[in-house]
């Protein structure tokens, strides 16, 4: 009794986060896989959920301008409910969807309603629908994306901007990633010593990552432009300027360069806290062994901060793999997005949501696989 | 000693050097905040020249002076005449606030029952979960974003919240530190005749206060800083939230580059009195999860 009433109250405890995850990640993966199937157009879908007032449709359809003296016998003769429907009401229709509208539309009631004056209100394409499809009110209630089978992937192989996107999103992570690692940890050797000040240092390089990625952006758009400082500062050293952010050789650095400087302070955090767990003595004791400073990095903190290193690596790939809002704000040209990027914009600006479920299963299966292969090759160094 | 004392030289200014990239941008960000807007001039932008070098500052002068020019507050106000800013305040505290309140209970919850309570499926239920930190967000977001227009919840509170109001990483940091709770409390109390939900609330939730705060912190600072999600969200300005709300300043035409950071900064405040407020909690997770993780 007592087991069960505990089995009860630990699936009660976790049953919201379930639902949460299933709703809003786990049913969404599948939901993703079959739209890569498909030609998803989200207009479509709103086809059926603007909403109109069915009397001044009418109206306009059947150009009348007064309400009086009508016959539904004139009336019906004038109406063509797959012609009002697709050309008054905005939604498309297939030739099935039509031969089905021809035969169970029952135009006689709508046109007895309009007459009586009962149409005067708000609905949706598919309020209206169910209300006058006499059978397979169904398959009305609703857009149904059409299965096009493999075409969004043969799409996708065939298109240079989402290889181009695919390999932008891996330069800029294996670019980034080891820089923003050696950094943080460079940082934290040199404050691990004895060091004043230590508080202002370290809140000077966590500013950048408890800011917005927003906000940063909007800061380095001032910094990168062309009559900016950071051009006036290479021109101290003779480098001509550059309009970092619209050139495309430059605009992808210059936002690896920015993303290095937003993380590199979090995760020397992160080390620091790594490395003031190592004894002291330790690190004396090789010393006195003659161990130079090289020698002593290599030999003796990293090893000892590993746990640390898989972690900052582990979270920087997964972040850069993703990076999307700084993209977003100070790329310009195509060929600079990123797959994320690209998603985003197939999805939302282009309205093939098909097409981006495509590219977004295949980013899914690219980034399980190197999931995969990391925790093989972490665990493996491990036995070391 | 005389090796370290080199060390520590090389240290400082390797710190130092990083200290001042690091702060930099937002150093000019505030001298570009407080200088005077620019105006149109027969089409062209007229008055100061917020991009020179040196930047012209003469703190001697009443008004001090940036950029050759009298520097000034008003833009910080301005900020809230041309755009909602308020509202978008209320936006972000409203949504970071109801994210936070729900991951605290939420991840709690089902923390303590990953670790404390024996239920079948518990180890596969908790590994699928862990599992799902692996999808990478621009998967989701199509079938989400059409769930939420099935359901008119596009420009909503509810569909910038209900989204993100548990988490598997909060989950996780909640189960570690319920975990590192030594059973015999739990025991002790359910000798006293405590129930499940008193154990939870009364006996470990009252020692897990650190793993809350830090949990709440995080939840916090990600939610009033994220972009993304009321991107696909809102597209309707009195919904924005201040991250959203950025992108106002800038139009095709014209950057307000004056307002722009002073709302960008403006955003960043509130973050660096959470930072300095509650600093040990910033070191304390970032060793826990690495240890762990």
């Amino acid at each position: 009794m007592k087991k069960i009433r505990e089995w009860f109250a630990g699936y009660l405890f976790i049953l919201p986060i379930i639902i949460v995850v299933g709703v809003f990640v786990i049913y969404p993966i599948f939901a993703s896989i079959y739209y890569s199937f498909t030609n998803y157009n989200p207009l479509r879908q709103m086809e059926y959920k603007n909403t109109f007032n069915l009397q001044d449709q009418l109206e306009q359809y059947l150009l009348i301008f007064s309400m009086k003296d009508l016959n539904t016998k004139d009336l019906l003769s004038q109406f063509d409910p797959a012609d009002f429907i697709q050309t008054q009401l905005g939604i498309k229709l297939d030739k099935d969807q039509r031969a089905i509208i021809e035969k169970y539309f029952d135009s006689k009631r709508l046109m007895e309603d309009f007459v009586n004056l009962k149409t005067n209100k708000r609905m949706s394409g598919s309020q209206f629908m169910s209300e006058y499809m006499s059978k397979y009110k169904g398959m009305f209630s609703g857009y149904t994306p059409t299965w096009v089978g493999l075409k969004n992937f043969y799409q996708m192989m065939n298109d240079p901007l989402f290889w181009k996107t695919l390999w932008n999103s891996i330069f800029f992570s294996i670019i980034v990633t080891p820089i923003q690692t050696f950094i943080a940890l460079l940082l934290a050797v040199a404050a691990n010593q004895k060091i004043k000040g230590i508080k202002f240092f370290k809140l000077s390089f966590y500013i950048p990552s408890i800011t917005s990625s927003a906000a940063i952006s909007m800061l380095f758009m001032l910094l990168y432009a062309k009559p900016g400082i950071i051009n006036r500062f290479l021109g101290f050293i003779g480098i001509p300027p550059v309009d970092w952010l619209s050139n495309t050789s430059t605009a992808l650095p210059a936002v690896m360069a920015m993303n290095i400087w937003t993380t590199a302070g979090y995760f020397m955090i992160v080390f620091l806290a790594g490395l003031q767990n190592i004894p002291k003595d330790l690190i004396e004791a090789s010393e006195l062994d003659g161990a130079t400073g090289w020698t002593r990095f290599w030999k003796i903190i990293i090893p000892l901060v590993k746990p640390q290193i898989s972690y900052v690596v582990t979270l920087g790939l997964i972040g850069t793999l993703q990076v999307f809002d700084q993209i977003y704000f100070l790329i310009q040209n195509q060929q600079n997005y990123t797959t994320a990027m690209y998603i985003y914009v197939n999805a939302f600006n282009y309205n093939q949501m098909g097409y981006a479920s495509a590219i977004a299963v295949f980013f899914l299966a690219l980034i399980m696989a190197l999931t995969l292969i990391q925790r093989k090759v972490i665990k493996e160094e491990s036995y070391f | 000693m005389r090796k370290w004392e080199i060390a520590r030289k090389i240290s400082y200014i390797v710190l130092i050097i990083y200290a001042i990239i690091s702060l930099t941008p937002f150093i000019w960000a505030l001298l570009v905040s407080i200088a005077p807007m620019n105006y149109m001039l027969n089409g062209k932008p007229t008055g100061v020249n917020i991009m020179q070098w040196p930047p012209e500052i003469n703190i001697f002068k009443i008004p001090p002076e940036v950029f050759g020019a009298p520097a000034t507050i008003s833009n910080y106000g301005q900020v809230f005449t041309v755009t909602p800013y308020a509202r978008w305040i209320l936006n972000t505290i409203i949504y970071a606030g109801f994210v936070t309140l729900g991951n605290l209970i939420l991840d709690a919850m089902a923390g303590y029952a990953f670790a404390k309570l024996r239920f079948p499926g518990r180890n596969y239920i908790f590994t699928l979960l862990l599992g799902t930190l692996m999808v990478p967000f621009p998967v989701t977001i199509i079938p989400v974003y059409n769930l939420l227009v099935n359901f008119n919840l596009v420009n909503t509170y509810a569909g910038l919240i209900f989204p993100k109001v548990a988490s598997v990483t909060g989950l996780f940091l909640m189960r570690q530190f319920y975990m590192s709770i030594p059973d015999e409390l739990d025991e002790a109390a359910k000798v006293d005749g405590a129930g499940i939900f008193r154990r939870f609330w009364q006996i470990d939730s009252p020692v897990a206060l650190p793993a809350f705060a830090t949990l709440a912190i995080y939840t916090f600072m990600g939610t009033w800083n994220d972009f993304f999600w009321p991107l696909i969200v809102t597209s309707n300005k009195d919904m924005f939230t201040l991250a959203m709300g950025l992108n106002y300043f800038r139009t095709s035409y014209y950057t307000f580059w004056q307002l722009m950071m002073a709302a960008s900064l403006l955003m960043t405040i509130p973050m660096i009195i959470i930072f300095l407020s509650f600093q040990r909690y910033f070191v304390e997770t970032s060793t826990s999860s690495a240890v762990k993780g």
